[in-house]
């Protein structure tokens, strides 16, 4: 097998070609509506702002800082343009049922006007009926009544007076009614006397005065009839009057609505209400009660007067009360008092007709706001409903406001796990959020791909208000976005590094005092950026180049090998190389993985562990048994470890140890291995690799250093130039590897050898040096076991098992 | 049989003048008190409070078919001469304790008549050409609404002096004092000088309204405002036609007075129903002899 060579510098860096950009500086280019590479992004809004079927809400995953919400905005806004504007809504008292307001609808813009009829209607009301109530006609029909009805009571009691008059009986008014008593001459007689009337006489007087008492009973007990007869007729009147004062107003106003049926049904319970309440208007000096009047107001919930197309509504405190509306109370003599002037609309009442966007970890942290979200759209109307309410804490009456239909387009923004957990947790949720909007993570680098991004770059620098860039800041930005996706073939899609990135580059080339953002202050921006984030990097490069973590890069040594690491810090990842070690005695075809026995190492770790295991048995053993006790360990390491990056380090150190072979510490290994030795692709190499460069460059022993990589990653490869010049000098070299085999031919420098059709490696090859050394453990074994069966039980004392 | 409740000296005798107030422990009455009160502050006059017990009343309890019928509920109960005494003498005291407290603010003398008899000739026989009488225009019977009680229509025609029959104030207030004249009697002096009087303690606009046949109206106004100049007083003064009572009744309510002066004199008391005229005013009416 031969050995793989070196990979120049044009294979670990993949440049921006000038003759791409075909500007001087950005200011020339075009803004850019929509981002590009995120076609499948765009036809889901498309498809899904358009879509009007029940349930077709969006859900925009992607990363945050990706740019979602803005790029939504910006899209649902030119969209919403092209749709009509939707309609207002009020709440009007609901005479028949004060505690369920009623809605009303109205085309865009005249609900406001309403809002105004009505106020006038009710100025009107304040001056015209009380000076109806004023008029010299209102006031002697009044008395007119008055005075009927007063003579009609009088003339009963009256009557009866002038009846006992005649029969010489008087009726005699006491502290609490009437008696009648006979009486002569103007005068009662005296009860002693009429004693000595004859029986006749007293038989006579006695029957008048029954019958006179009993009219009087009669005619008293009219009274209340009377009385309520009078408040009748005054009510009539009253009525009367209020409806001629109405008349005029009223009218105009019907016929101003009259293309609304429902509006002019609550004009018709206007006036009768206010008829209803005439009396309340006549005292014309403190006007009627506010209460009264209040009711003829118009609660205008949505006003779309000022709407132009549908809207689109970004809600950012979407809690329950702010999606639904609420209904507020006034505090009133230490009483909370609420009407229907105190409902308030909500995010979804506001965007009805169009678009409501929505943060998915926002509207999820909010008590019930998910679940009201979903009620709503399941329902199709708004419910205004307190949250107390909701919870059962209250149990006062409150208003129930007629419920408001609702047609809304609801988009929520948030990241994959989220969608894929409420996907999976939620039954409801896949019902009412049907399209899935993927953002893109990366774009594609392609010849076609250049302009566009260069164009993206210039929009961003318009909308950050900072410096154009030249042709060699678009250059280099674009390469370093390609860096940012860890692929020579893609440009990273994330938004907001890029931004942060290219604001920092302006200030710096304002700081320069440059009026254009060029390569430098780009590459300035990304070193400045790295610093920032390198204490514990430093930290952790000084523990290596002090010797107090011990990675050699200089020799060979049995059973030691470099490994290569990747730390994750916040925003920032930095690689760092690791000894990872083996040893090797004959035993019961078992390899320790010490950092699974100590819980330091994940599950794919130990996956790699097992197939390396594997694959040494399937290789070396063939049909017979692998009689090997190894151990593997990451020196030094007290963190953890996890991912199968390590395994071709893993099997080439374990072999070294096996076979008794030293591996060059000059390279550092990275890779996955599978049970057939083949090498396959891992993440983060290029951090890796700079990682053991800065290691190597510290310890001053750049030279003949180098890095042993799957071939498969070779095109993920953006490496700094520092990396690249020493390379150019031939001091640090990149192996591409796709086998185990060239892996121990590059670290041993011996061959490797091939199997022959018996599974014997040639003579003299490393492969066959660990075959024979397995050989010879399984003798060993073999032997031990022999002892056991003969009785001999020391053998079996210093077995690992 | 007559009693007087009298913690100072009070003469009972008429003297230079005083307030006599009908009590009857009605509501009116009680109203009435405050407004005799106020008068005889004002005019630094004594103050007498009369109670009547009616004979006829005390009479009728005595009969044993007596009933009475409630004013309100039209229920009949017996009525016995015991229980009707003992209902007096609360009443009694009751108008005692309301006339002590009208004076004990205003620093006046007082002093309570009890006495049995007919209402009028106990009332007669105590008030002089000088003394001003002051009653609720009806009494108990009010409640059903009779608007002016057989007390009232017989004093205002033999009261020796001035009579103020007091009204419950309406719901909307009038405004202003209006004097009633016609323009042929000798009696407009007096009615004159009560009119100028209640202005004044009122602080409200005096009216004089003066039915004239047309031929020498204007004289009358003349001689009417040369005595308002002489007495310093200022008022609007205005002839009317001489209609019929329900036709004054119409003039004044349009003019919604406060009070009204009149003398029995005028000549509207001539004509049929003229006490009507004083049924459909609500309001206190002052008649002069």
């Amino acid at each position: 097998m031969t050995v793989p060579a070196p990979l120049n510098i044009d294979q670990v860096y993949h440049r921006c070609p000038p003759e791409k950009l075909d500007f001087e500086t950005t200011e020339t280019l075009e803004d850019l509506e929509l981002p590009c590479g995120q076609e499948r992004l765009l036809r889901a809004l498309e498809f899904g702002a358009s879509m009007e079927g029940r349930g077709f809400n969006l859900f925009v995953l992607g990363p945050s800082g990706a740019g979602k919400h803005e790029l939504v905005e910006r899209f649902l806004g030119r969209h919403a343009g092209e749709k009509e504007v939707p309609p207002d809504w009020c709440h009007v008292y609901n005479f028949k049922n004060a505690d369920r307001p009623k809605a009303l609808r109205f085309p865009a813009g005249q609900g406001r006007e309403f809002r105004k009829d009505m106020n006038d209607f009710t100025d009107e009301l304040r001056t015209a009926i009380p000076a109806t109530f004023e008029s010299e006609e209102y006031q002697s029909r009044i008395q007119e009544l008055q005075e009927e009805m007063a003579k009609r009571q009088h003339q009963g009691l009256f009557d009866i007076q002038e009846e006992a008059s005649r029969n010489n009986i008087a009726m005699i008014t006491t502290p609490a009614g009437f008696t009648f008593a006979p009486m002569r001459d103007g005068e009662v007689i005296d009860p002693e006397e009429y004693k000595k009337f004859s029986d006749e006489e007293k038989q006579l007087i006695e029957s008048k005065v029954e019958e006179l008492q009993k009219k009087l009973q009669q005619t008293i007990q009219q009274i209340p009839r009377l009385r309520k007869e009078v408040r009748e007729r005054v009510h009539a009147l009253n009525e009367e009057m209020v409806q001629i004062t109405l008349g005029g107003p009223m009218g105009e106003l019907r016929e101003k609505w009259s293309h609304l049926p429902d509006v002019v049904a609550h004009l018709d319970a206007v006036r009768e209400d206010v008829v209803e309440h005439a009396e309340a208007f006549q005292d014309g000096e403190s006007g009627p009660p506010a209460g009264l009047l209040v009711r003829y107001k118009v609660n205008l919930l949505v006003d779309n007067a000022e709407t132009k197309g549908a809207p689109v509504i970004y809600e950012d405190l979407p809690n329950h009360q702010h999606l639904s509306g609420q209904i507020e109370h006034r505090a009133r003599q230490g009483t909370l008092y609420t009407d229907f002037t105190l409902i308030k609309g909500g995010a979804m009442h506001r965007a009805s007709g169009g678009y409501l966007i929505i943060d998915a970890r926002r509207i999820l942290t909010q008590p019930m706001a998910w679940e009201s979200l979903k009620r709503i759209l399941f329902s199709g109307e708004i419910r205004i409903e307190s949250l107390e309410r909701l919870y059962g804490l209250v149990s006062t009456t409150s208003l129930q406001p007629e419920p408001i239909p609702v047609s809304v387009k609801v988009v929520i923004l948030g990241d994959r796990m989220l969608y894929y957990l409420l996907s999976h947790y939620d039954p409801d949720f896949l019902d009412l959020f049907k399209v899935e909007a993927d953002f893109e993570d990366d774009l594609d680098r392609d010849d076609g791909c250049y302009e566009l991004y260069a164009r993206m770059i210039a929009t961003m620098a318009r909308g950050l208000e900072a410096q154009p860039l030249t042709r060699d800041g678009v250059a280099r930005l674009i390469e370093h976005a390609s860096r940012l996706a860890s692929d020579q073939r893609k440009l990273t899609a994330h938004d907001r590094v890029l931004r942060d990135l290219m604001s920092e580059a302006d200030h710096w080339a304002k700081q320069a005092g440059a009026e254009l953002i060029t390569a430098d202050h780009i590459q300035q921006a990304i070193d400045e950026r790295e610093y920032r984030a390198s204490r514990v990097r430093e930290r952790s490069m000084e523990q290596i180049t002090r010797g107090i973590v011990k990675i050699a890069t200089e020799g060979e040594e049995v059973g030691q090998v470099n490994g290569l690491s990747v730390l994750r810090l916040g925003a920032s990842m930095f690689g760092q190389p690791a000894r990872i070690t083996a040893t090797a005695r004959p035993g019961k075809g078992q390899v320790v993985d010490i950092e699974r026995e100590a819980k330091l190492g994940g599950p794919i770790h130990s996956k790699a562990v097992m197939i390396l295991s594997r694959f040494l048995a399937s290789r070396y053993a063939g049909d017979g048994e692998l009689s090997l006790s190894a151990s593997l360990a990451f020196e030094q390491s007290y963190g953890g470890v996890e991912g199968d990056s390590a395994s071709v380090a893993e099997t080439c150190v374990l072999l070294s140890a096996i076979a008794g072979v030293p591996l060059k510490q000059t390279f550092a290994v990275t890779g996955s291995m599978n049970q057939h030795g083949e090498v396959q692709a891992v993440g983060g190499v290029n951090e890796k690799i700079e990682g053991f460069f800065n290691v190597c460059r510290d310890s001053g022993s750049l030279g003949s250093q180098g890095v042993l990589l799957p071939e498969s990653n070779v095109e993920h490869l953006m490496l700094r130039k520092e990396v690249r010049d020493a390379m150019g000098e031939g001091s640090f070299r990149i192996y591409p590897i796709s086998d185990i085999n060239e892996a121990i031919e590059l670290l041993t420098g011996m061959e490797a050898g091939v199997a022959d059709e018996n599974g014997d490696y040639p003579e003299g090859s490393f492969n066959r040096k660990v075959q024979d050394r397995l050989s010879a453990f399984a003798e060993v074994g073999k032997k031990r076991d022999e002892d056991k069966d003969n009785g001999n039980g020391e053998g079996g004392k210093n077995d690992d098992d | 049989m007559t009693t007087t409740d009298q913690p100072e000296p009070v003469p009972v005798e008429s003297g230079p003048g005083r307030v006599l107030v009908l009590l009857d422990g009605s509501r009116l009455s009680l109203a009435a008190l405050e407004a005799a009160a106020d008068i005889a502050a004002l005019r630094g006059h004594d103050i007498l409070g009369v109670f009547v017990e009616e004979v006829n009343l005390l009479r009728s309890s005595g009969f044993e078919f007596a009933r009475e019928i409630g004013a309100s509920s039209g229920a009949a109960r017996p009525l016995d001469s015991a229980m009707l005494e003992m209902r007096m003498r609360a009443l009694a005291e009751q108008a005692r304790r309301s006339l002590q407290r009208a004076v004990a603010s205003r620093g006046l003398r007082q002093a309570l008549k009890l006495c049995r008899g007919s209402v009028i000739q106990e009332v007669l026989s105590l008030a002089g050409p000088d003394d001003l009488v002051v009653m609720g225009r009806a009494g108990w019977s009010a409640a059903p609404g009779s608007r002016l009680g057989s007390t009232a229509r017989g004093l205002i025609r033999q009261a020796p002096g001035d009579v103020l029959l007091w009204a419950e104030i309406q719901r909307r207030p009038g405004y202003g004092i209006i004097v009633l004249l016609n323009d042929d009697q000798g009696a407009n002096h007096r009615a004159l000088a009560v009119g100028i009087e209640q202005a004044r303690r009122h602080h409200q606009p005096l009216t004089v309204l003066i039915r004239s046949h047309g031929e020498g109206g204007q004289e009358v106004v003349r001689a009417i405002e040369e005595q308002l100049i002489a007495r310093g007083a200022g008022a609007r003064v205005k002839l009317i036609p001489r209609a019929s009572a329900a036709e004054v009744a119409r003039i004044l309510r349009r003019e919604a007075p406060a009070e009204l002066v009149v003398s029995r004199q005028c000549s509207v008391f001539d004509e049929q129903g003229a006490e009507q005229l004083l049924v459909e005013l609500n309001l206190p009416v002052t008649v002069t002899p």
